[in-house]
């Protein structure tokens, strides 16, 4: 048999080598023998047969249970978590300096949402779009996990060790230690700064910010002889004129403003009150946008404007001043005397603000409201804002002394310079020239990734700390989660190397108890002081009144001269999402529609619909901008124009924190599929970087920046809109017979108001539908109220209702293709040709009674509840889109991918109370049912009934002007019964009687009853 | 020959599947459904023993049924409250307190597999100290009710209304092994909440929704 | 002159046919090789099938976010496809029941085709409403069945539950109709051809036809039911179609003149659909005996009069939204004609209104290829007479905030092709397989036995549909 085998050549593999049965096989003539059949079988058959059964057996069996689920409890649980229940931490928001007061909900143990703490004295329940997408900062994967040395993965004990050892080296060399930072609120770490900076002999903390106010303490510094920024007090104005100050967008505390300017606008107490708001700006601002009289200037005229507002109060109020003032504007003396009159009748109740950076124009401004005598009243200067410490001048020092490679020790603390300073590129190279350069940052960014070390902050949500937004006023930072990285705080830092090993809690309290306790008048227990501290997250202490130095005329005899740009000028300003940058990598801040342009995931070139016919510019090709500076360098850049209306024509305007390096991140953010587009520009990055544009001169950032030259590149670049250009009225392609205005939005001026001879629209029971109302709505009846004069569009609500309802991102091609899937939308209408009138409208689904959609769902995926509620239900939806395209309002959202989240650890994010949609099914606004049902449950707990204001909508809760107001219609004596008994309530589309549960009330400005804008065109002045 | 043994085969196995189907049969209800579901659990914890005969309530265990949505499983610590000082049967104690006796030596302690597995997860020596040697391991139940993720049961909404938990748990106090009673389909909560709006829970007026978003959204 | 006063006398088939004659034509289709046209066609419409299929398979797989479509514009390419099929099928059935009933005996040589028509193109109509969906695996929850949810039944409220039963009716109704049709044609095939796979086919489904007098008898009746079954769903099925938008409150959408609108626009399309069909199958069939011009010119008028029905519908719509003085309802047809959708309102009105004018002319309808040619416009005046509805509707609706506009995404046009591809895949594998014309009706109307016929009138028995009608219905026989 062997041999045999040995010398047989086999044809195919059964018979060669693999062999036996096959041998066998072959070898047998007849195939009907006894044993071989069976083994065959054995083989092929059974394994058949058995192969059928097992398949018949699992089918019997199978799909009879689900997979099997672990629940793992706690071991031993911390008494004050049960799971499944949300419980608030009081804590201060790190969004910005402002600093606003914010209550962390956290839920099993991680914080799920942010919300305005209702207690803090000066936002007071209000949060911005800034402060309730900071959330998603907590759980960004791509924060550092722990130090780095050089690049490299370190521990603290080794990076502290090197560190440690080369300050030695400096201290005994005597070499400068420089601190730069961002304006830092927290006065904790203020004093651990100054106590490790004491220890050397050469050492300084320079503080600027990326949107610098510096003039406005500059000022103050030559008028009132100390550097401060007063506090402004908005709701104590009757009379406000604001120079360029964008105080309800981005000026130094928006939410604070915001509430304080809604305040000082109440149409709803008696006697009604409406301050009057003047906005003398070049480009469109959001402030601008909420003016009684909007007056367009262009940079270059707004001082004169100022200036000659000065000169004409100084001789109304008969002032000598010590030289004289051109008072000269040309033919528009005419609005400045009105002007003049309006604040002089409103002395000590009036308020000018100025968001420009010129010295000479703030020392004016200073000189005004001096004049006005509105120091003291309007503008607190005993508890002066701290929100803005920044000094530009101090910052021009620094960058010489860098480029001179005089600083030895260079610690950076919550600042990107590299990236948000015009010498950015100088200053990369000054950093290498420094022996030792630490870095507080939380993430590889522009300037981080030069430092040698990286020593990354916690997380606000993470840490102890305090913060004072203004003097007196300490808002206290306290952990809502334990540290998801190996990150530590910049306190600890600090004092560790200073030798101090106290943790950040212990400094925080110490320092509490040596400087925030003794004023807070309050004799008692400190340790009763701290938890009350702690449980309210603020204290408000006596400030001590600083005796104000008489207003130094002096201040006005050598004034800085003003610096007038020429020609086409650029204006760059910060969104209301993106300021100057800081939060480039979170994605809610980039999927924002500006409030004003209705673009996300973009910056644009802002033209005036003028200035882009003379230059021949369509939206929506990329322009190149260019300008040259004395010294002949050349700074460029290309960007997709925009036309705004309601812009100077001399202006060209750009908005700063966008071209991040880290937006890389967004190339794919959306759903990916064969013909998805990429999010970002061609150089990989979510819009481009202005800030080179940003002028550092005479000791001022400047964000004005004259002799731009644009020249078409021929490309062509869609911008991400949700929302085009069309006004109330017909497009002006399609008029119509006597070309009807939509009644959407209703708006009157307060003398028409108070008159009394204004109705917004006919009450609801005029209008009588073919049948009978269907729902008899027993119980509760839950609408909500919108007050449009209170509206600011600031968008806060948007944000707040993405982070309450679990509202994915869809990127920037998705929104390109009008796909956004924000519940709340704030639609902006244009009204006017050049002086255009802005009103915002917060739309939301309108929970009708006579719902278009309900009537149309083939499968009861949407219905009627018995309170009111329009509901949508997602686990029964089959995804017709009949709904949407039936709903009148287009507030329904329809998930057209399975949309998942570009950064996965952000699911820690998602709120356990609201399901998360999949894909073909429909969404959209549930009057947040999640919050409805858990008030109905926890009164039926606590055998109460729902009492007025209890459920609060996270867009409510978030509205920092308070315009939004939910409650049951059946309560009588609710807020929002009161409410719509008003002759400024409608509701929009009425006349079709859908009947919708949100109302709206109308828009009121105050003007003259004619309501035709007092401000005339000044567009080619 | 051949095809012979194939049928046999293949009759076996049909009997055999038609045997399961008529198993199944009895228990035979729509995907998802889990009524009848029993597995087993890490411990053998007994309801029968603890609130049967011991009258545990429940919620001395499931405290969070009236505050949360969730009954919640209660922590290691909560046994512990008893398991401290019961570590075996009564009866096993006694014995081996008597053979001591006969034997006259300390009596040695005793300690159950089942409740020695709650020392282990607490990594507790014998003298139920915490041992820094040994690592906490949390015990993984197996669940046995569980809801689709767009349902929001709350439990408290129905512990503080007075709804029994047998009422959708069955009797508790009756099983050794914890077993999925009701088939909670939407029909049985929805006709659950028609008949207390009609009469009431326990004859005290309660009126649940019957509305969608009172369990979706 | 006398032959003037009795329509029946002008020969509805050309050339002096005896039965055995028509016998052998129509079969000749179904023995021999099939011609390289229709190789080509076949292999034409098999690769458009293969496209839209994989078109749909990838939308499913991945999400409507493959269509063009968005938050405003929910409906657009695909319920344009479906309105355009449902609204194709009805010809068939007119055709077939209503001119039945009304005993037009010039249908008999093209009535089935027209029906096979209908059923394929209410297959390609059933196919998008469930592809639109965001869940297609949810479809079945659009059928009442009893449930554990409460239970919890469909929204009868909703058209788009009615759209399910109404496509369902229609299409089995017409199949069943068609199928009757068929069964004594089958059985001549099966008679005809020796052994082979369509015999056994036909021997299996002509259900073992004798042709006795009773067998005739009882088929004529069950047809003559079937026949009064049909007709009202031509009615009734485009009606429901219309109520999708009728009851709709977009301005566009909602008016009530939908229903006949569309039920006319239904049979326009549907009936220039026929003519591009019949046109196509007797040239490549060698079919001009039985399709005769005088088919085509009824036809064309039928096409002629429709048009006026659905041009009548355009300017009342038009009419009553400017006589409405509700601005929105002004601006949605305003945008509809001079929008930026504009130009597929001209090729609407151009297609279906101007167009069709040309058919007064008896030298234009005598034209086959003049005829041809306007059918084919006419079936793409009608796509776009849907997308226009849907369209312009929405995508400029009440709020100026949510308008958008809208561009198909390559997806979307490989279904529509695919649709295409369905349909004429079917057709022609109905043109192989089936006797193309219904062979027993025409044997009833071929001259044979005019023409010894005495002038008083009185009627030589023939086998075949109309004896036995007249014979039943105590008319005439044939008198005019």
């Amino acid at each position: 048999m062997a041999q045999r085998k040995a010398q047989h050549y086999w044809r195919s593999w059964e018979e060669g080598p693999g062999a036996s049965e096959f041998v066998q096989i072959s070898r047998d003539e007849f195939a009907e023998s006894l044993d071989r059949p069976t083994e065959q079988f054995s083989r092929r058959s059974f394994l058949k047969a058995a192969g059928f059964t097992a398949t018949v057996t699992a089918l019997a069996a199978g799909c009879s249970h689900a997979p099997v689920e672990k629940a793992i409890p706690y071991l031993i649980q911390p008494e004050e978590i049960v799971p499944g229940v949300s419980y608030f931490y009081a804590t201060t928001c790190g969004g910005c300096s402002a600093a606003c007061g914010v209550l962390a909900k956290n839920r099993d143990g991680r914080p799920i949402k942010l919300e305005g703490n209702p207690e803090h004295p000066l936002s007071r329940g209000g949060l911005c779009v800034v402060g309730q997408a900071s959330l998603l900062n907590l759980y960004d994967s791509h924060r550092l996990k722990g130090p780095l040395r050089e690049g490299q993965e370190s521990t603290w004990a080794e990076a502290d060790a090197h560190i440690r050892a080369q300050l030695e080296t400096i201290r005994a060399s005597r070499g400068a230690v420089r601190v730069l930072s961002g304006t830092v609120s927290s006065p904790t770490l203020r004093a651990q700064i100054q106590t490790f900076l004491a220890s050397f002999r050469d050492a300084r903390h320079i503080v600027y910010d990326a949107l610098s106010s510096s003039a406005i303490a500059d000022a103050h510094q030559a008028t009132h002889g100390e550097r401060r920024v007063p506090h402004f007090r908005f709701d104590k104005a009757d009379v406000i004129v604001s120079f360029d100050a964008d105080f309800l967008g981005t000026w130094i505390s928006p939410v604070e403003f915001t509430r304080d300017y809604a305040s000082g606008r109440r149409l709803d107490t008696l006697p009604p009150r409406m301050s009057h708001h003047t906005q003398v700006e070049s480009r469109l601002s959001l402030t601008g946008a909420k003016a009684d009289q909007r007056i367009r200037v262009s940079p270059a005229e707004n001082a004169a404007w100022i200036e000659s507002l000065a000169a004409c109060l100084a001789k109304t109020a008969g002032a000598a001043l010590p030289f004289a003032l051109n008072g000269e504007v040309g033919p528009h003396n005419s609005i400045i005397e009105q002007l003049a009159r309006r604040l002089w009748q409103a002395r000590g109740r009036c308020l000018v603000v100025c968001g420009s950076q010129e010295p000479r124009a703030q020392i004016l401004v200073n000189l005004i409201n001096h004049l006005l005598g509105n120091y003291g009243t309007t503008l607190d200067w005993n508890a002066p804002s701290q929100q803005k410490a920044g000094n530009d001048c101090e910052l021009e020092a620094l960058s010489e002394e860098l480029d001179r490679g005089r600083v030895a020790a260079l610690f950076l603390l919550h600042v990107n310079p590299v990236y948000e300073l015009p010498n950015g590129p100088a200053f990369r190279a000054a950093l290498g020239r420094v022996p030792l350069v630490v870095n507080f940052a939380d993430r590889w960014e522009e300037t981080s990734s030069l430092s040698r070390f990286l020593c990354p902050d916690h997380n606000p949500l993470e840490s102890w700390g305090d913060a004072e937004a203004v003097r007196g006023v300490y808002g206290l930072c306290q952990p809502a989660i334990r540290p998801l990285g190996n990150t530590r705080s910049v306190l600890e830092s600090f004092a560790a190397w200073s030798g101090d090993t106290r943790s950040a809690y212990e400094l925080v309290r110490a320092h509490w108890r040596e400087n925030i306790f003794p004023h807070a008048g309050n004799a008692g227990e400190f340790d009763a002081f701290w938890d009350r501290a702690v449980e309210t997250g603020f204290v408000s202490t006596a400030v001590q009144a600083t005796n104000a130095k008489p207003f130094s005329f002096s201040a006005l005899e050598n004034l800085p001269k003003i610096s007038t740009p020429a020609g086409l000028s650029m204006v760059l300003y910060p969104k209301v999402a993106m300021l100057d940058g800081r939060f480039a990598e979170n994605p809610w801040l980039q999927e924002l529609p500006d409030p004003i342009s209705k673009v996300a995931w973009d910056n644009y070139a802002c033209f005036s619909p003028a200035a882009a016919q003379r230059l021949g510019v369509q939206e929506g090709d990329v322009v190149r901008l260019e300008t040259t500076t004395e010294g002949g360098a050349t700074t460029s850049t290309e960007l997709p124009a925009f036309l705004q209306p309601g812009q100077h024509d001399q202006v060209v305007a750009v908005a700063l924190g966008y071209g991040r390096q880290g937006t890389e991140r967004f190339a794919n953010a959306g759903p990916k599929w064969l013909f998805a587009r990429s999010g970002v520009g061609a150089d990989g990055r979510v819009g481009k970087n202005a800030a080179p544009f940003v002028t550092l001169r005479d000791g001022y950032l400047q964000y004005v920046r004259g002799g731009i030259r644009v020249t078409s590149t021929g490309r062509r670049s869609a911008l991400a809109s949700t929302q085009g250009h069309h006004s109330l009225t017909m497009p002006k392609d399609l008029p119509l017979v006597g070309g009807q205005h939509r009644d959407i939005v209703r708006e009157t001026t307060l003398p028409a108001l108070l008159a009394g001879d204004f109705k917004a629209a006919p009450s609801p029971a005029k209008i009588n539908g073919l049948w009978p109302t269907d729902h008899p709505y027993t119980g509760h009846r839950w609408a909500m109220a919108i007050d449009l004069t209170a509206c600011t569009g600031c968008s806060g609500c948007v944000v707040a209702c993405q982070a309450e309802n679990n509202i994915p991102v869809v990127g920037k091609d998705e929104v390109l293709r009008h796909r956004e899937m924000h519940w709340m939308r704030i639609d902006r209408y244009y009204a006017g040709e050049d002086e255009v009138d802005v009103v915002h409208q917060p739309m939301l689904c309108q929970q009708c009674d006579n719902a278009p959609c309900e009537t149309v769902c083939p499968v009861i995926a949407t219905v009627h509840s018995a309170e009111g509620l329009n509901q949508q239900i997602y686990n029964r939806c089959v995804g017709t889109r009949y709904c949407a395209n039936n709903c009148p309002y287009k507030t329904r959202r329809f998930n057209w991918f399975n949309y998942m989240r570009e950064d996965a650890l952000q699911n820690l994010a998602l709120n356990p109370d609201v399901t998360v949609r999949s894909r073909g099914i429909m969404e959209k606004c549930s009057f947040c049912v999640q919050r409805i049902e858990a008030a109905r449950i926890e009164a039926r707990r606590s055998d109460k009934l729902i009492a007025d204001g209890q459920i609060q909508t996270a867009c409510q809760q978030s509205c920092p002007a308070q315009a939004i107001v939910f409650g049951d219609l059946n309560d009588p004596s609710s807020r929002i019964s009161k409410m719509v008994q008003g002759p400024r309530r409608f509701a929009v589309l009425e006349e079709f009687n859908f009947r919708p549960a949100v109302n709206y009330l109308a828009v009121v400005r105050n003007r003259d009853a004619s309501g035709k804008s007092p401000s005339e065109d000044r567009s080619n002045g | 020959m051949n095809d012979r043994l194939i049928t046999i085969v293949l009759l076996v196995g049909l009997a055999f599947s038609l045997g399961v189907f008529a198993v199944q049969a009895g228990s035979w209800h729509l995907p998802g459904n889990q009524q009848g579901y029993e597995p087993i659990q890490p411990i053998a914890f007994s309801h029968r023993l603890h609130a049967g005969e011991m009258q545990l309530g429940c919620v001395y265990c499931h405290s969070a049924a009236e505050v949360s949505r969730h009954a919640g499983i209660p922590p290691a610590s909560t046994c512990m409250n008893c398991h401290r000082y019961v570590s075996a049967p009564l009866g096993v104690l006694r014995a081996e307190d008597d053979l001591a006796k006969k034997e006259n030596r300390k009596p040695r302690s005793i300690v159950s597999p089942e409740i020695q597995k709650i020392y282990a997860a607490l990594g507790l020596d014998d003298q139920l100290a915490r041992d820094p040697q040994k690592n906490l391991a949390p015990i993984a139940w197996t669940r046995v009710y569980r809801l689709p993720d767009f349902v929001y049961f709350n439990h408290s909404a129905h512990v503080n209304v007075g709804v029994a938990c047998q009422q959708c748990h069955g009797p508790v106090e009756t099983m050794d092994r914890v077993k999925h009673v009701s088939d909670l389909t939407m029909g049985w909560c929805v006709n659950c909440h028609r008949t207390a709006n009609a009469a009431g829970v326990a004859t005290k007026p309660v009126h649940p929704s019957t509305d969608c978003s009172t369990c979706h959204y | 002159m006398a032959s003037q006063s009795r329509p029946f006398d002008i020969p509805l088939v050309a050339g002096r046919k005896t039965p055995a004659d028509v016998t052998r034509d129509i079969c000749r289709s179904l023995e021999g090789k099939p011609t390289l046209l229709w190789w080509c066609g076949f292999f034409l419409a098999l690769s458009l099938l293969a496209l839209g299929l994989s078109a749909v398979s990838y939308e499913i797989a991945t999400g409507i976010g493959t269509w063009g479509v968005n938050r405003t514009v929910g409906w657009a390419v695909g319920i344009t496809c479906f309105v355009f099929w449902v609204g194709i099928g009805h010809a068939g059935t007119l055709i077939s029941a209503i001119l039945f009933l009304l005993r037009q005996r010039w249908r008999t040589a093209v009535n089935r085709s027209a029906e096979a028509m209908t059923i394929f193109a209410v297959m390609c109509a059933g196919i998008f409403p469930v592809i639109h969906l965001g869940r297609p695996w949810m479809a079945y929850w659009l059928f009442p069945y009893p449930n554990t949810r409460g239970p919890l039944w469909v929204n009868f409220r909703s058209p788009l539950v009615w759209d399910a039963f109404a496509i369902g009716t229609y299409f089995t109704i017409s199949l069943v109709f068609w199928y009757v049709g068929l069964i004594p044609d089958l059985a001549t095939v099966r008679d005809q051809l020796r052994g082979g796979f369509r015999h056994k086919l036909a021997s299996l489904l002509s259900l073992g036809w004798t042709g006795s007098f009773r067998t005739w008898h009882r088929y004529e009746s069950v047809y003559l039911m079937l026949a009064g079954l049909a007709t009202p769903l031509v009615l009734s099925v485009h009606t429901i179609v219309s109520w999708d938008f009728a009851t709709g409150v977009i301005p566009g959408w909602h008016a009530t003149i939908f229903p006949p609108y569309f039920v006319a626009g239904a049979i326009f399309s549907g009936v220039a659909m026929v003519l591009t069909l019949v046109l196509v199958a007797r040239k490549t069939m060698r079919l001009e005996d039985y399709i005769t011009a005088r088919h085509i010119d009824v036809m064309c008028k039928l096409v002629l009069l429709t048009s006026g029905i659905v041009a009548i519908a355009y300017a009342t719509e038009f009419f009553t939204a400017l006589y409405s003085a509700n601005a929105y309802e002004e601006f949605a047809f305003l945008n509809r004609a001079f929008g930026p959708f504009g130009w597929t309102y001209a090729i609407m009105v151009s297609c279906n209104v101007l167009v069709p004018q040309l058919l007064w002319f008896r030298r234009v309808r005598s034209n086959l290829w003049v005829v041809f040619a306007i059918s084919i416009l006419i079936n793409i005046g009608m796509w776009f007479e849907r997308f226009v509805i849907i369209l312009t509707s929405l995508h400029r609706d009440f709020l100026p905030s949510s308008w958008t506009s809208y561009r198909p995404t390559p997806i979307e046009l490989c279904m529509l092709l695919g649709s295409f591809g369905l349909f004429f895949t079917l057709f022609l594998l109905f043109c192989r397989l089936l006797p193309v014309v219904a062979m027993a009706e025409v044997k009833g109307v071929l001259h044979v036995g005019h023409e010894k016929e005495p002038a008083t009138g009185t009627v030589t028995p023939r086998p075949g549909v109309e004896e036995w009608e007249i014979a039943n219905m105590g008319l005439p026989g044939g008198a005019a």
